[in-house]
């Protein structure tokens, strides 16, 4: 099986902290990037061949994902590879859908000739077997296996829902419906015999040109054909971290003790791409509660219930309450952030305030500078 | 300077006695350090920060921490296709009895220094712990008249270690002997002495004829030693190496250095300057800080968790300190476990130790206690049986 994840999104609700990166490269959690519970997941579900579809802003993600090693991916015959929109003698091939981006790279698939496709969306915080979904795929000999996760009747009217008969066959697909039938909500995770949606692809390309999103159009189509469409249900931790407040919220949640999410679990790892820092150092005028903090970080201030990245400085006298602080952002003396996320190499100088509520979160954007710094003494 | 005009020799084979039981099954080269690093990161971290590509390095009687941490030497970018990290076996020096293995001594070395096809070598252990700019090394070593150039540094006479070796420097200020500090003058501009760190650099040629004229002629001579005996007949260029640097000798050496890092112009100096400190790395979790923890002044590696209280104190990856247990003055090794209530101060405390719930364990400065690897102490009474041993 060979995975394509999805990573061209600009992520517009996160505002300040995508404009010069794109969604699934966004910090989360001190260490990781949104793109690495994806990628994770690969590699500890023995997918090694994997092709990560950028658009928007895909700088960062390059870098941080370079030959895939830090997940484990880097082998011979396989692999991550990033695929960038190209033009071509047909003319420029930018993405108009997730289907569409499949479809521009039916070159790169082929290479592997692979008998399934995995499709996997690169902006959610989970950790799930792929492997055994893939099983399941199997075991109901289905041509597609959505990956569906139970929600609360309310919120289902929020997701793209899929009606299910009693053996779990999906009969119908609505999209944010009014009056949800079932509360099984579409993660965007799919399973594809790679020859049958080839040919659905090929097909609508060389004639209508219909084929451009999964929900919109290929799951339709897939159901109005009658190819065997399946329901696979996930039950654990899953979080779309689309917007600010769900951003914020998810890294709050990641700092419970007892989050389901279990980072410390070792049969299943979250890996990302780290840079060598020293280890933290926490000085004679800190003080740390209910916090998380990695390498790089050098605190000197107060840090309680927050999140601070990798090479996070604190200066004297700051306090850091309820917040998430970015990678390389540098926070001067006697700074307030409270209810806040502090992009990454933010700079606020000293004696800056960022302070929001729990409704409405304050941000400082990538590289946004707030004030100044007065002389190091 | 292209990627193959110098190349480097580390050689692990350190004395270590003093250092056990720290150093039962590892040689001072991996010993850890400053929460995050072993000691042979150092010199490897130097020679890649100067570009430098291809490293040999010599192992000592216990290699499997070595070849664990270093592998490929991707860290260092040293799996690149023209260099890459060459290993060499100990040999225990009973067996240089064998004239046979005498010739094959030299030849490690000589093998590695015609392939390396470079210009100048570097030659370096990994118990002096610093961070020098090899490259300024070099343009020294380019602009000066000796065939060797070593290193040293400077070390205030009341400081300085009596017994460790120290360069017996001319008007030039260039090396004509080896002593022990005790037997060398201080200079007296600065009321220093300058104290070996046993690095130097040399041409590459220069080396190979050297140890080909010592293989012909039969007799066993280690490079160190031969090193110092050329420099004794002819002389060596002296180079200072300013900034930060402590030689792991001894326990006490071992602990100060590591409480150095809590000292953050040391720690900046030595940890966070232009040239990074490279290490194999590991894919931990964020450390947590309970809201009951108390922490301040210390050093901590990713993957722990800390609900006690923490002063003055390095502690590794994946370190636990439960409720109530407090540590200060210690360092503690990857994979630790710090029972409920647990005391403990001027402690060494080597990996996966476990101290049980309300176990005392209080060193001094001067001597502070030593748990080796894997050591689990459940209740007092143990405690007391593992301080007695």
């Amino acid at each position: 099986m060979l995975a394509m994840i999805l990573a061209g999104g600009q992520g517009t609700r996160l505002g300040k902290l995508t404009r010069f990166t794109a969604k699934p490269a966004v910090p989360f959690g001190g260490r990781y990037r949104i793109i690495d519970f994806a990628l994770s997941n690969c590699s500890n579900s023995g997918v090694n061949t994997v092709g990560v579809v950028t658009q928007y802003q895909p700088l960062e993600l390059n870098a941080h994902i370079q030959n895939g090693a830090s997940w484990g991916l880097a082998e011979k015959n396989a692999g991550v590879t990033v695929l960038q929109p190209y033009a071509s003698s047909e003319g420029e091939k930018w993405f108009m859908g997730t289907a569409h981006a499949i479809y521009q790279n039916i070159a790169y698939i082929d290479l592997y000739s692979p008998k399934y496709v995995l499709i996997l969306s690169g902006d959610h915080i989970y950790k799930m077997d792929y492997e055994a979904m893939l099983a399941y795929h199997k075991a109901q000999h289905a041509s597609l296996t959505v990956g569906v996760l139970p929600v609360s009747m309310q919120e289902a009217t929020r997701f793209g829902i899929m009606n299910t008969d009693e053996t779990n066959r999906i009969i119908q697909f609505e999209e944010k419906p009014k009056h949800p039938k079932s509360n099984l909500a579409s993660m965007g995770i799919y399973i594809f015999n790679w020859q049958t949606l080839k040919k659905y692809l090929t097909d609508s390309y060389s004639t209508d040109g219909r084929m451009e999103d999964f929900g919109k159009d290929v799951i339709p189509a897939y159901l109005s054909h009658n190819e065997p469409t399946y329901a696979y249900a996930f039950h654990g931790y899953w979080k779309d971290v689309g917007t600010i407040q769900s951003l914020w919220q998810a890294n709050m949640e990641f700092l419970e003790p007892d989050n389901p999410l279990d980072i410390d679990d070792r049969n299943w790892r979250i890996y990302s791409r780290n840079d060598a820092l020293p280890p933290m150092f926490v000085t004679s005028t800190a003080k740390v509660h209910r916090s998380m903090i990695v390498d790089g970080c050098y605190v000197a201030g107060e840090v309680d219930h927050s999140i601070l990245s990798q090479n996070v400085k604190i200066g004297t006298g700051s306090v850091i309450r309820d917040s998430m602080i970015m990678p390389n952002a540098v926070i001067g003396k006697n700074v307030l952030i409270d209810h806040a996320i502090v992009g990454e190499r933010a700079i606020i100088g000293d004696g800056g305030q960022v302070v929001g509520t729990p409704d409405d979160i304050a941000v400082v954007g990538f590289q946004e500078v707030l004030g100044r710094m007065e002389e190091d003494d | 300077m292209r990627k193959q005009d110098m190349c480097a020799i580390i050689d692990l084979n350190e004395p270590s006695e003093a250092l056990a039981p720290l150093t039962d099954e590892r040689p001072v080269g991996t010993m850890p350090f400053a929460g995050r690093y072993r000691l042979v990161d150092f010199p490897l971290s130097a020679i890649s920060n100067a570009d430098i590509r291809t490293v040999g390095i010599f192992l000592p009687k216990s290699s499997r921490s070595v070849e664990d941490h270093v592998r490929s030497g991707q860290a260092w970018d040293m799996d690149t296709i023209t260099g890459g990290v060459f290993t060499f076996p100990y040999v225990a020096t009973r067996d240089y009895d064998d004239p046979t293995n005498i010739h094959r001594y030299y030849d490690n070395y000589l093998t590695f220094l015609i392939k390396s096809k470079s210009e100048y070598v570097f030659i370096t252990g990994a118990r002096h712990v610093s961070n020098i700019d090899v490259s300024a090394l070099l343009q020294f070593h380019q602009a000066s008249p000796n065939p060797i150039t070593a290193v040293y540094r400077s070390v205030p006479t009341a400081t300085a270690n009596p017994e460790q070796e120290a360069f017996v420097l001319d008007a030039d200020n260039e090396v004509v002997d080896f002593a022990p500090s005790k037997d060398v003058k201080e200079r007296v501009s600065n009321h220093t002495k300058p104290i070996s760190m046993q690095m130097y650099l040399t041409r590459t040629d220069y080396l190979i004829e050297l140890l080909s004229r010592v293989q012909n002629s039969g007799k066993f001579i280690r490079l160190p030693q031969l090193i110092h005996q050329e420099i004794t007949t002819a002389q060596a260029n002296a180079f200072e190496y300013t900034g930060y640097c402590a030689t792991i000798h001894d326990i006490p050496s071992y602990f100060q250095a590591n409480m150095d890092m809590l000292d953050e112009e040391k720690f900046h100096s030595l940890l966070f300057s232009q040239r990074a400190i490279y290490t194999k790395n590991k894919n931990e979790a964020p450390t947590y800080f309970a809201p009951e923890a108390d922490v301040f002044s210390s050093l901590l590696g990713t993957g722990g968790r800390v609900y006690g209280k923490l002063r003055d104190s390095v502690l590794f990856r994946n370190v636990y300190v439960d409720h109530d247990a407090q540590v200060l003055h210690s360092i503690i090794m990857q994979g630790s476990r710090i029972g409920n209530g647990a005391d403990v101060e001027y402690v060494i405390m080597d990996k996966g130790c476990v101290v049980g719930p309300d176990v005392k364990l209080i060193g001094t400065p001067e001597a502070p206690i030593v748990l080796k690897k894997g050591t689990t102490i459940l209740d007092q009474s143990a405690a007391e049986e593992v301080l007695q041993s």
